[in-house]
C-alpha cells in the first residue's frame, strides 16, 4: 500500500488545509493550489491567469518589496506555474521558516491589492512576453502545441487558447482587469493550502486559523460550461527555423480521472514512448524512418489529448511515418497488449508511484500532489486509488480505448516543416501561417 | 507580536551528509554506499571518470558516441531485449556524457537492485558495439545535431565554449560535429571503450534503502570480474586562458530574442575560493534576487531570466552570465550585464546584501540532500573531483566566514569583464548596429555542428 497520511480541515471561510507529517528530513513543504487557470479566461483576455500568477510573487500589503527576497534569505525555494485548470505556488523551507511561509502565503491570498501597481503590471507583462518569446516563438517547434489545441477545441472551449496567452491580450489586460480577476478566483474557498514534513499537526493548523482565518470567504466559482467536442480530421503544415520535418497526431480524449484515462496513459506508453515502445522498434530501430518519437495522453480537467509525436530521418517523408503509425495503432487496437507488455506496465508503474512520494515539496511533491488529489477528487490521499488505476487496467481495456479514441478518421494531424520547404509534405494537408498560430 | 509583522526564519537544524560506506573491489573498483531509507527505492550510479574532455582531436563526439552504444547491444541482449529488460524491473539506464565524467544510472524500487546491477554490468563490461548498432546510433546523432543546429541556446553554448577554449579539451560539445562523427569508425569507438572504462577509474554509487554493509560482497559477484585495464589518464590538462574579447554575433534572421553568453575561463572545482566564489554568484546572478536578474528582470522586463554560474570541472571551468532578451533591448542588456560584473569588481558588496546572499545558502542548504538521487548526484561529485568526504559539511561553516573583503578578493581575481567574450545569437539585422555601439570589434560567427 502506497500512503500518504494526513489530516484535513476547513476553515470557516472555507479554505482547504491539509498537513501531512514526514520527519525525515528538517525541511516543510509549503503548496498552495487556487482552482483557477486559462480555463477560466475568455477569448480576448487570454494570459490573464499566468500574468497573474507573476504578479503574486511581486509584493502584498505587508510585504510590499517581493517575495523571493525574505524567503530566499530564510533558505527557501520558491516558485508557482499556471496550467489550463489551475494555478499553484509552492515553498520548501528549512522546518524553522515554516510560520514564515504561511504567513508570506496569507498576506498575498489576503492583502494582495493594495501592493498592484501599474508599474509591477506593466514589468511583468514584458516579462511575461518575453517567457512566451523564449519558450514558445524562438524554439524549435515551439508554436506546434498552440496549432494542436486551436485545432482540437471549438474557439468557444477555453482549451483553444494557450495559458501563455496572446500577445495582443496580454498587451491590452489592465489593473481592473487584474483586480477583477483576483477577487473572483483568489478566495479561500477556491485554494487548498498543503503543509508536508517535519512539522506537529496541530500546531501548524493553529498558526494557520491564525494567519488565514480572517481572510473573508468568496463568491463560489462554478463549474465552466464547455462546448461539446466533436473529433474531425483536420490536416495542416506549418514552417519553423528547424531541420528535420516532424508530425503530430492528435486527439481529444476523455479528461483527468475519467473512465479510459489511465488506459490511454499506458497505450501511450506502450506504442510511442521510449525505446521499449512498438514505434521506437518498428520505426527508429528496424525501419530507421524516424528519428525522434514521443508519446502521451495529457490529463486535464475538462478534457484530455492524446498525442504521438514523430520526426521523419533524412529521406523520409511524413507519409511514412503516418502510415506506419497508424498500421501499429490498428495492430493495437485489433489485439491488445501483450501479458508481457502489461506486466512491464505495472512494474514500471509501481516503480514510478514509489518515486512520487519520495519528495516533499516542489512541483510534484508530497503537497502538491495532495493539493491536485484534493481539488480534482476532494480526497487529499488517492495514491494508492490512482495507481490502482494502472496496477488493474486489463489489455482488454487498453484495446478497445485504443480502439474508441485513436481513430484514423478523426485525427488532426500537424506538418512542422523546415522553412521554405515546397510542395506537399503532408498529404491533403492546408498551410498554416506562422503568424496566424 | 502583530498579525502584520512577517515571522522570523528561525534557526535551521543542522544537517550532516550521511556517511559513506566504502569498499574497493580487487580489481580496483570503487564502491560505495550510502543507507537512505525514506522509501523502498534506490539509486545506483556508476561513475567513470572520463567524458567528452578526453574525445581525440579530429574525433570530438567520441566518448559519447561510445557511450550510447553500451546499451545497444551488450551480453545476451540486443538494444530493444536489453530496453526491455531495465523495463521489466521498472527502471531505465540513463547514460549521461559530461566533459570530465561518463555516468551511467538506474533508479528503481530497492528489491530490482541485484538484477539491475547485473544488466549494468553486462552494459559496461560485456557491451556487443556491433556495426549495425553503430551506423544507426551514428545516423541518429547527425540527425540530433542537425536539429540542436536551430536551437538558438545551443548556438550560443557552442560559440561560447568553442571561443573561450579553443582547441583545449572543453572546447567542443559532447556530441562533436558532423564531420567529427564522420571520422569516426566503429573501431574508434571499439578502442575508446577498451582504453578508457574499467575498474581503476570507476566507482559504483549506491544510494536507497539497502544493506550497505554488504552492497560491496554483492558487487563483486556482479563486477568482479571486470578486466583491469590500463585506464589511459585525463586528457585535459589546465587549459591556456589566453581571453578573447570578441563579440561574437551568429545571424538568426526573425529571431524575437537574443541569446547571449557573456564570459570568460573560470577556476575547477579544486579553488580554495570556491566557497568565497558561491556566495560572490548568489550575489550577481545565481539566484532570482541576484543583481543581474533583478536589473533586466524585475526592472527592466526585458527577459524571462537571467543567470550567472560558475561551472567547475576538473582542471578549469567557465565563469559565465546566460540569458535570452527582446531583440530591441540586445545592446542595452550586455551593457547592462558588463556594468554589473564591473560594479561587482569596484566597490565591495554592501553587508546587508552580503548576508542575505550568505543566509539563503546556508540556511537553505539541507534542500539539497532530500531525496536518493541528490544523495547520488552529491557523492558523484566526491568521487569525480575526489573532494574529501566532509567537504558537504564544511560548506556550511565555510560559507559562514565568507567576508566582504574575501568576496571583492574574489570578484577582482575571477570576475573580468575586459576579458570577457560576448556570443549573442538574434537577428543581425537588430543587434548588429546595438552591439557596436558597446566599442568592441564585432564577428559575424557560426558554431560547428
Amino acid at each position: 500500500m502506497i500512503s500518504v497520511p494526513f489530516t484535513k480541515a476547513t476553515l470557516a471561510n472555507g479554505l482547504d488545509v491539509i498537513v501531512h507529517e514526514d520527519h525525515d528530513a528538517p525541511l516543510a513543504a509549503i503548496s498552495v493550489w487556487y482552482h483557477v487557470g486559462s480555463k477560466n479566461e475568455r477569448e480576448g483576455l487570454t494570459g490573464l491567469a499566468h500574468l497573474f500568477e507573476h504578479l503574486m510573487f511581486e509584493g502584498s500589503e505587508h510585504q510590499p518589496d517581493g517575495y523571493f527576497g525574505p524567503l530566499q534569505e530564510a533558505g527557501a525555494s520558491l516558485n508557482g506555474s499556471t496550467s489550463t485548470d489551475r494555478t499553484n505556488y509552492w515553498e520548501l523551507v528549512p522546518t524553522s521558516a515554516t510560520r514564515l511561509a504561511l504567513w508570506m502565503e496569507a498576506d498575498r491570498l489576503g492583502w494582495l491589492l493594495p501592493a498592484l501597481s501599474q508599474d509591477r503590471l506593466d514589468t511583468q507583462r514584458g516579462v511575461v512576453l518575453n517567457e512566451r518569446r523564449q519558450s514558445y516563438e524562438n524554439r524549435p517547434y515551439g508554436l506546434a502545441q498552440f496549432a494542436i489545441m486551436d485545432a482540437l477545441f471549438p474557439a468557444s472551449h477555453p482549451y483553444h487558447w494557450p495559458t501563455i496567452g496572446e500577445p495582443a491580450d496580454l498587451a491590452a489586460a489592465t489593473l481592473d482587469d487584474v483586480r477583477a480577476f483576483f477577487t473572483r478566483y483568489y478566495h479561500p474557498g477556491n485554494a487548498s493550502l498543503a503543509i508536508a514534513g517535519d512539522v506537529k499537526t496541530d500546531e501548524v493548523l493553529r498558526h494557520v486559523e491564525a494567519l488565514f482565518g480572517s481572510i473573508p470567504a468568496g463568491e463560489p466559482v462554478r463549474p465552466i460550461d464547455t462546448p461539446s467536442i466533436v473529433a474531425r480530421s483536420q490536416r495542416f503544415v506549418m514552417e519553423d527555423r528547424v531541420e528535420l520535418p516532424r508530425l503530430y497526431l492528435a486527439w481529444p480524449t476523455p479528461g483527468l480521472f475519467e473512465p479510459g484515462d489511465a488506459e490511454l496513459d499506458l497505450v501511450a506508453d506502450l506504442i510511442a514512448n521510449g525505446r521499449t515502445s512498438r514505434l521506437y522498434s518498428r520505426l527508429i530501430h528496424d525501419r530507421r524512418i524516424a528519428t525522434e518519437l514521443a508519446g502521451g495522453q495529457t490529463s486535464r480537467e475538462l478534457a484530455g489529448t492524446f498525442q504521438i509525436i514523430a520526426s521523419a530521418a533524412p529521406g523520409h517523408t511524413l507519409d511514412e511515418l503516418e502510415a506506419a503509425i497508424y498500421e501499429e495503432i490498428d495492430r493495437f487496437a485489433q489485439d491488445g497488449p501483450t501479458t508481457d507488455e502489461l506486466d512491464r506496465s505495472r512494474v514500471q508503474a509501481e516503480s514510478a508511484f514509489a518515486f512520487r512520494v519520495e519528495s516533499l515539496g516542489g512541483f510534484g511533491g508530497k503537497a502538491d500532489q495532495l493539493n491536485a488529489y484534493n481539488i480534482y477528487l476532494e480526497s487529499p490521499d488517492s495514491f494508492q486509488t490512482d495507481l490502482d488505476r494502472y496496477i488493474n487496467a486489463s489489455g482488454d481495456a487498453l484495446r478497445s480505448q485504443a480502439g474508441r479514441w485513436l481513430d484514423r478518421r478523426v485525427a488532426v494531424a500537424l506538418a512542422v516543416v523546415p522553412q521554405g520547404t515546397s510542395g506537399d509534405p503532408l498529404r491533403d494537408a492546408a498551410r498554416l501561417d506562422r503568424q496566424a498560430v | 507580536m502583530s498579525r502584520f509583522e512577517r515571522p522570523s526564519p528561525g534557526h535551521p537544524t543542522p544537517i550532516h551528509f550521511p556517511a559513506i560506506t566504502r569498499t574497493r573491489l580487487d580489481n580496483g573498483l570503487g564502491v560505495w554506499g550510502i543507507a537512505h531509507r525514506r522509501a523502498p527505492i534506490v539509486t545506483a550510479t556508476l561513475l567513470l571518470a572520463r567524458g567528452s574532455g578526453d574525445d581525440p582531436i579530429g574525433r570530438h563526439g567520441l566518448a559519447s558516441l561510445t557511450g550510447d552504444l553500451l546499451d545497444e547491444g551488450a551480453g545476451t541482449r540486443d538494444a530493444i531485449a536489453l530496453a526491455d529488460a531495465f523495463g521489466r524491473l521498472g527502471t531505465q539506464l540513463d547514460i549521461d556524457v559530461g566533459p570530465d565524467a561518463t555516468s551511467l544510472t538506474v533508479s528503481g524500487l530497492a528489491r530490482v537492485l541485484p538484477q539491475a546491477l547485473a544488466l549494468m554490468a553486462d552494459v559496461v563490461m560485456r557491451p556487443r558495439i556491433e556495426a549495425a548498432d553503430f551506423a544507426r546510433v551514428r545516423e541518429l546523432r547527425l540527425s540530433r545535431l542537425r536539429q540542436l543546429s536551430r536551437s538558438a541556446a545551443t548556438m550560443a553554448d557552442r560559440a561560447y565554449v568553442s571561443a573561450l577554449f579553443g582547441a583545449h579539451a572543453y572546447g567542443h560539445g559532447a556530441l562533436g560535429t558532423s564531420a567529427s562523427l564522420d571520422a569516426i569508425s566503429i573501431d574508434d569507438a571499439r578502442a575508446f571503450w577498451s582504453a578508457m572504462y574499467g575498474p581503476v577509474a570507476s566507482t559504483l554509487i549506491v544510494v536507497g534503502d539497502v544493506d550497505v554493509a554488504e552492497i560491496g560482497a554483492h558487487v563483486d559477484t556482479t563486477f568482479g570480474g571486470w578486466r583491469e585495464g590500463t585506464a589511459a589518464p585525463p586528457r585535459a590538462v589546465t587549459p591556456d586562458a589566453t581571453p578573447d574579447r570578441r563579440v561574437l554575433l551568429v545571424d538568426r534572421p526573425g529571431a524575437p530574442q537574443a541569446e547571449l553568453r557573456i564570459g570568460h575561463v573560470g577556476p575547477s572545482r579544486l579553488t580554495p575560493a570556491y566557497h568565497a566564489l558561491v556566495t560572490l554568484n548568489a550575489v550577481l546572478g545565481g539566484q532570482f534576487t541576484s543583481r543581474i536578474n533583478r536589473r533586466l528582470r524585475e526592472e527592466k522586463g526585458v527577459t524571462y531570466g537571467a543567470r550567472t554560474s560558475f561551472d567547475f570541472r576538473r582542471v578549469a571551468g567557465t565563469f559565465s552570465c546566460d540569458t535570452s532578451v527582446q531583440a530591441d533591448a540586445t545592446g542595452t542588456a550586455v551593457a547592462d550585464v558588463l556594468d554589473e560584473l564591473d560594479r561587482v569588481r569596484q566597490d565591495e558588496v554592501p553587508a546587508v546584501e552580503l548576508d542575505a546572499a550568505k543566509a539563503s545558502l546556508t540556511r537553505g542548504y539541507v534542500r539539497n540532500f532530500e531525496t536518493a538521487g541528490q544523495l547520488a548526484r552529491a557523492a558523484v561529485q566526491l568521487a569525480a573531483y575526489g573532494l574529501a568526504d566532509d567537504t558537504f559539511d564544511r560548506f556550511v561553516p565555510g560559507v559562514d566566514v565568507v567576508s566582504r573583503a574575501a568576496v571583492h578578493a574574489a570578484a577582482s581575481e575571477f570576475i573580468r569583464p575586459a576579458d570577457a567574450t560576448i556570443v549573442v545569437v538574434g537577428d543581425a539585422e537588430t543587434c548588429q548596429a546595438q552591439l557596436e555601439t558597446l566599442g568592441r570589434t564585432v564577428e559575424l560567427a557560426r558554431p560547428e555542428f
